[in-house]
């Protein structure tokens, strides 16, 4: 969605921002970011920082702080992310929001059937959930993990879904480099060649940091396919402030902001004007149990100052979307998410990653709630769009034509805009209690059911040409192939 | 100060995380020719109120149940156990006691969560095992040496992705292959990790949380015979008590 006029919330001053800001060069400077990849650490090394190779446990980088805003200055401030259907085109940067669904749970829950193990039906599902609603920009990576396919080869079945069922942009796969390759090859098949590709940029993916200060082997291995790929990054430090950052959010917030520039400046070396999204991904532990905590008011807080950074940075911005705790889409996933919600949107998000689905602090992909979700998402579409001050919205000629102790129902204004004038809900239910009762006294869980399982119904895939389709599926079948072969040899 | 007055401080400093005072507690302790026995279990003078290291532990782990105790906290009372266990451990070995019992953990290869199995050990260790943390993204190769080298009790795998959970069966084969498989109970744990998964696995159990883990591994000494001798099956006891206060359903 592109709201040009939509108000951004700047939760911290000026002054608040940049201290973060130096605070985070000290950081970078006094302290470094451990990466666990030698390719890394030379192309860091090359470029001027300092490197302490054999530093525990993974060789400890320091940044120049000039090295840092110069190399992210090289990322693009806003790039467009091309759909297999060109109307599907979106774009990631300034007043633009594109929404993803949830990523990550092994399993799925819906009131049929329960909590259980995810299997490829249930991905294919929410892919064509993500495909059917025009609130869902992206149609994500992994929607849910297909248990039931074997581990080595499950990339593929997932990349062929999202290609096949889906003509909206997508993410790719990060479990290993090899895996990244498949993704991109895949991808060049539907757009085209690798060149092509690398032109007009397809997929997203999702690199996080190993909070704190640790990049990963696997993400990094990633992380350089795509950048040579030239396939937009989303760097996202992971951290549940407690656990993986300090109890203090100003201490929190710097940290994540090192952790994100040094992989973005990391990208920028291997292949300059890679896009990339600074991403957030912050809240707090529970500090009883331990046990991570979504929708909390410190993570509103967070996202909000997190945006700042980015926008201070010119960089496209990602956090948010509908994070809960709770196991069941009840009172308490919505009030979560809802808090999660708020501060998105008023941030001006421009990647919203989990934005349907999540459930169980990411364990499990809920059908319900991304209905639930949805509703939510199309509310802050409409309240992101402000108030019109035009004629028709100062609707003078309404009082005009209806006098004091009047109503409006019967206006010639009212007559003109009812249809559209306000926001009509997808599941709320506002009938009186009778006809509610009447009705079946469903709960907004029960009607969430109805409303996914037409939407699936109604799924009809969009259209592929025969030859990619058919070279997809060699390219699958020969891969999967190769890879039970090598398992095997192994 | 008295031997009465040392257990008693050595028990109030332990629930209060205070970890140089319990080691300082100790070590006066030691000088005065107590029994380390005395120390780890509270002595004979039960009137006397809390006193010693495990029944301080016993308190922390309710309080922690109960949600009156926070991780934090915890993690300093573990820490002052181990302080003094550090120093009491080779005078209990000299006994002919045993510790409750030593356990391998580590997050399997591919995997880099840690908050879980960290949780975990800090129970163990409450209840007066021994851990030895491999940390994270520990090969098959590493599991089998350190269970070669320590003869632990209990190896425990945590893992946390879809794609390394299936290392909990590669660790499996591999302690069968260096023949070690019988010498040593294997638990796994982590978030995606079921039960039903980690029976597939060949794994001998599986526990949902940190209290459960301790308890799982408290099952394992106990039930194996072998290790826990004399006074430390109360311990272990006193341990099952306080980690059973919130039974799973
Ligand atoms: C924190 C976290 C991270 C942190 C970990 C930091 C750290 N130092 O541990 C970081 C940022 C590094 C991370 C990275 C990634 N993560 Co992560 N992560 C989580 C998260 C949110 C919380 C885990 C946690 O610490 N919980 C708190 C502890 C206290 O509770 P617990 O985990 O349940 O632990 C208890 C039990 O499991 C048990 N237990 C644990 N170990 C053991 C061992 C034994 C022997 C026993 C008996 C019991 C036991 O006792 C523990 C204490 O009570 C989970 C989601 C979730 N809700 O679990 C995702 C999650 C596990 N991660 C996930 C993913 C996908 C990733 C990444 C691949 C993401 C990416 N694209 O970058 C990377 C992979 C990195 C890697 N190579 O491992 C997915 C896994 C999905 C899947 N299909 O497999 C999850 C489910 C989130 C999601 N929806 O995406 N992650």
């Amino acid at each position: 969605m592109s709201i040009p006029n939509a108000p951004l919330y700047d939760y911290l001053p000026n002054e608040g921002i940049e201290t973060i800001h130096e605070m985070t060069l000290r950081v970078l400077e006094e302290f470094g970011i451990a990466f666990n990849h030698d390719q890394a650490v030379d192309i860091l090394e090359r470029a001027g920082c300092q490197v302490d190779r054999d530093a525990i446990p993974a060789p400890l980088v320091k940044f120049p702080r000039g090295l840092v805003l110069e190399q992210i200055g090289k990322a693009p401030r806003e790039f467009t992310m091309y759909a297999r259907n060109p109307q599907n085109n979106v774009v990631l940067g300034g007043k633009h929001t594109v929404l993803a669904p949830v990523y990550g749970p092994p399993n799925v829950q819906d009131l049929d059937k329960g909590r259980r193990e995810a299997t490829l039906e249930d991905y294919r599902n929410f892919v064509k959930l993500a495909q059917s609603v025009p609130e869902i920009h992206n149609a994500g990576g992994v929607v849910c993990e297909p248990n039931d396919e074997p581990q080595a080869t499950r990339h593929l079945d997932m990349m062929h879904a999202l290609l096949t069922l889906s003509d909206k942009t997508f993410m790719g796969n990060v479990v290993s480099g090899e895996n990244a390759n498949d993704c991109v090859e895949l991808a060049a098949i539907v757009f085209g060649g690798r060149d092509k590709l690398a032109q007009t940029p397809a997929m997203l993916s999702l690199i996080n940091v190993n909070s704190p200060r640790l990049f990963d082997t696997r993400m990094l291995d990633s992380l350089f396919v795509y950048a040579r790929a030239r396939q937009p990054l989303l760097i996202t430090p992971f951290i549940l402030a407690g656990a993986m950052s300090p109890v203090a959010l100003g201490g929190s917030l710097v940290q994540q902001n090192a952790e994100a520039l040094a992989g973005i400046t990391l990208t920028q070396l291997i292949n300059p004007g890679t896009p990339v999204v600074y991403g957030s991904f912050l809240s707090n532990s529970d500090m009883q149990s331990g046990s991570p905590a979504f929708g909390t008011p410190e993570s509103a807080a967070a996202l909000l100052a997190s945006a700042q950074l980015a926008r201070k940075y010119k960089l496209p911005f990602r956090g948010g979307g509908g994070l809960t705790s709770s196991k069941v889409a009840d009172g308490q996933a919505m009030w979560e998410a809802s808090m999660t919600f708020w501060p998105t949107f008023l941030a001006g998000t421009n990647f919203v990653l989990h934005a349907a689905g999540w459930l169980e602090s990411g364990l499990t992909s809920s059908y319900e709630k991304f209905v639930m979700d949805i509703e939510l998402c199309r509310m802050m579409q409409v309240f992101r769009g402000g108030i019109a001050l035009d004629e028709e919205g100062l609707a003078l000629d309404a009082f005009a034509e209806i006098g004091p102790g009047g109503y409006f129902f019967g206006a010639a204004h009212t007559l003109r805009h009812f249809r559209d004038a306000f926001y009509r809900p997808l599941l709320a239910d506002v009938q009186n209690y009778t006809r509610w009762e009447q009705k079946g006294a469903e709960t907004a869980e029960m009607r969430a059911q109805r409303v996914w399982k037409k939407w699936l119904r109604e799924y009809a895939p969009p259209p592929m040409d025969a030859g990619v389709l058919e070279a997809l599926n060699e390219y699958v079948a020969r891969r999967k192939q190769e890879i039970n072969a090598a398992e095997a040899a192994y | 100060m008295t031997p009465d007055e040392i257990l008693q401080q050595m028990y109030d400093n332990t629930v209060l995380g205070k970890v140089a005072d319990v080691t300082n507690l100790t070590k006066e302790g030691l000088a005065l020719e107590m029994d380390p026995l005395d120390m780890l279990y509270g002595g004979e003078n039960k009137e006397l109120g809390g006193r010693g290291l495990l029944p301080a532990l016993q308190e922390v782990g309710r309080r922690f149940e109960v949600g009156d105790f926070f991780v934090p906290e915890m993690l300093m009372s573990a820490k002052a156990m181990q302080g003094a266990l550090t120093l009491l451990r080779p005078l209990l070995a000299a006994k002919g006691e045993k510790t409750v019992g030593k356990i391998v953990m580590g997050t399997v290869k591919g995997d880099v969560h840690d908050i879980g199995k960290n949780l975990c050990n800090i129970m163990m260790e409450g209840a007066g095992f021994e851990v030895i943390d491999l940390g994270v993204n520990v090969s098959p190769e590493k599991f089998v040496k350190a269970v070669q080298d320590n003869q632990p009790d209990v190896v425990g795998f945590s893992a946390f992705l879809t794609t390394t959970m299936p290392m909990i069966k590669v660790n499996i084969e591999q302690l069968k292959k260096a023949g070690l498989r019988d010498k040593v109970k294997v638990m796994a744990g982590g978030a995606p990790v079921t039960a039903h998964y980690a029976e597939i696995s060949g794994t001998d159990g599986y526990a949902p949380d940190a209290s459960a883990t301790a308890r799982l591994a408290k099952q394992f000494v106990g039930s194996d015979g072998a290790v826990p001798t004399g006074a430390l099956v109360d311990a272990i006891a006193a341990v099952e008590n306080m980690m059973s206060v919130v039974e799973p359903t």
